[in-house]
């Protein structure tokens, strides 16, 4: 390692406390797999309903991902290319799920989208948010959405607007040039915040929980098992998921690599 | 009948704004807009093109197209700094325009260009690893694959290389009679605008303050800040040479302003002055002489001359002929 001054003092103080930060961040993780031990991970995957809880929170974070792709990227290129009053204000609301207790969304998404008017609106195209795979979507997607859509922000507002001007002078409409120039060239960041929100939402608990027991999320079945039967029942359902996510995470990643 | 016809175009974004621009340029023209940084140009090629809302009339072959959309004005467009897609490789970037306008015979085309642009190398490069230069031979191959009737040139020569420049303003005579264009080529430089335009128009602040023939701009500019902006020196009122009925100003240029040993043989125009200051360059020095409080500025050759002027204050006797004064 090639440190940047000849200080020993300095670097010694530097490396000290790196490995203070390190060590919190990743002894839980690694003691995630090795205190669990093997055969009680291999029950845990043989376990059909830790499977399906796993398979059902990576499919709806992904439905809630797709969705913010459709909805928040249009959002995210609006802020980052246009002046308009109030965009400070529709920046910080973006930003309010990322500073509000979980829970605190959960009654507040219960408040607007269970037994109420605008509930009551949805069920008429056969949309519940209470007890339902539409809940644990909404819940994820409302603590979540804000890292893809900064990230996507972010993105654009690092594609010069030149390169989205020529194109349109060689022919594209708006639209095309949206889909040819200003997406792909924002693609790293929309990746990363596509991920960032994706596994953000696999492990949402606090507001899934409030308006969705069963079925079951991963994070729902931890705590239910933790609460139910204790530690070794529930951790070594929290490694199974750790493994998945991190899996997952690493092949998208590699794959966006490729791609640049 | 212009080919391109430009009336009262306006607009207005942030704190700048282009007033009332009027413009004709004629079917094959090399029309060149000159002006300090700041001054609108690139603003006004934008406006040309439709990339910004603006007033006015833009008329094309009597066509009305300030109305239609960019993709729809047959307008090709090379940024200053060429704006190439950075997620195409250098062929994608040429025939990005055929993925949504039909082009003629696209393939001889397509050949011609890059051939002709010495492009055929390059055509699988990422544009990250390319040179200036081949940057901007993209950036027109581009704009050429789209078949425009007009080409609008946003300082093309300024990220390259300055010993390429030359040949590159030649390079871009050419295209423009190749490929039978119009072209409206804006730069801050007075030279490049003298070797390459047909016509000229100077632009200030937003507004066009002079049109015409290089000659008639580059020679004879309508106003102190057009003269001062074209580098014209030794800038004073006609009173000092006794011709207010001429013009209110008049300049000389610092290279024929003689000093003066003998009267006799020279010069229309002789004054007595004192030395301010004097600077040895390369091959030339150059004073600062005050007559009667208007400093001029006169280079000298160093071979004419052994050693500088300069004890300070020290008099001496300059003069120049008429045929040498340009009036403002």
């Amino acid at each position: 390692m090639k440190l940047a001054y000849k200080n020993d003092t300095f670097n010694i103080m530097l490396i000290v406390l790196a490995i203070v930060i390190v060590f919190f961040l990743s002894v839980p993780i690694l003691k995630m797999f090795v205190g669990v031990g093997s055969d009680k991970l291999i029950d845990a995957i043989k376990d059909g309903e830790v499977i399906s809880s796993i398979l059902l929170t990576m499919k709806v974070s992904l439905w809630a991902m797709i969705f913010v792709i459709f909805t928040g990227l249009p959002l995210a290129y609006l802020i980052a290319r246009y002046d308009f009053f109030g965009k400070s204000f529709l920046e910080a609301i973006i930003d309010i799920p990322i500073m509000i207790p979980h829970t605190a969304a959960g009654i507040a998404l219960l408040s607007t989208f269970g037994d109420t008017g605008l509930g009551g609106f949805f069920k008429i195209f056969g949309i519940e948010f209470v007890g339902t795979e539409y809940g644990i979507m909404i819940a994820m997607m409302f603590l979540s959405a804000p890292f893809l859509i900064n990230a996507a922000k972010d993105g654009f507002r690092k594609v010069d607007p030149k390169l989205e001007k020529v194109a349109r002078t060689l022919g594209a409409s708006p639209l095309k040039v949206f889909f040819a120039i200003s997406i792909p060239n924002a693609r790293k960041d929309i990746v990363n915040g596509a991920l960032m929100m994706w596994s953000r939402g696999l492990g949402e608990f606090g507001a899934v929980i409030i308006l969705v027991y069963h079925p079951m999320t991963t994070p729902v079945l931890i705590f239910d098992r933790f609460s139910s039967y204790g530690l070794s029942y529930s951790a070594p359902v929290a490694a199974v998921i750790i493994g998945f996510s991190a899996m997952v995470f690493l092949i998208i990643r590699f794959i966006a690599n490729r791609f640049d | 009948m212009s080919y391109l016809s430009i009336k009262h175009l306006s607009n207005q974004i942030e704190n700048f704004s282009l007033k009332d621009i009027n413009m004709e340029i004629d079917k094959g023209e090399y029309f060149v807009l000159l002006g300090q940084s700041g001054s609108g140009k690139t603003r006004l090629l934008e406006a040309i093109a439709g990339l910004d809302h603006s007033s006015g009339s833009i008329r094309y072959k009597e066509n009305e197209i300030s109305t239609k959309n960019p993709e729809h004005r047959d307008i090709g467009f090379v940024y200053q700094d060429f704006a190439l897609f950075p997620n195409m490789n250098v062929e994608e970037n040429i025939i990005f325009a055929g993925r949504y306008k039909e082009i003629e015979d696209k393939e001889d085309y397509f050949n011609d260009i890059i051939d002709f642009l010495d492009l055929r190398d390059l055509l699988e490069r990422t544009i990250s690893d390319l040179s200036g230069g081949e940057k901007q031979r993209i950036a027109i191959a581009r704009a050429l694959y789209s078949k425009p009737k007009i080409l609008l040139l946003d300082e093309p020569l300024s990220a390259i290389d300055p010993t390429f420049r030359n040949s590159i303003m030649k390079k871009l005579k050419e295209i423009h009679r190749r490929y039978d264009l119009t072209t409206i080529h804006v730069t801050h430089n007075f030279r490049e605008a003298s070797y390459l335009a047909d016509k000229i128009a100077i632009i200030m602040d937003g507004s066009i303050e002079q049109i015409g023939s290089p000659n008639e701009v580059l020679n004879h500019p309508k106003t102190i800040d057009i003269a001062k902006f074209l580098g014209f020196k030794n800038i004073f009122s006609t009173r000092l040479i006794e011709k207010e009925f001429k013009a209110e100003y008049f300049s000389v240029d610092p290279n024929l302003i003689r000093i003066v040993k003998e009267q006799s043989d020279c010069c229309d125009y002789i004054f007595e002055g004192k030395v301010e200051e004097c600077m040895g360059i390369t091959d030339h020095f150059k004073l600062f002489v005050n007559v009667n409080e208007n400093q001029f500025f006169i280079k000298i050759p160093k071979r004419e001359y052994e050693s500088c002027l300069s004890e300070s204050k020290q008099s001496v006797t300059i003069g120049f002929n008429e045929k040498d004064i340009s009036y403002l």
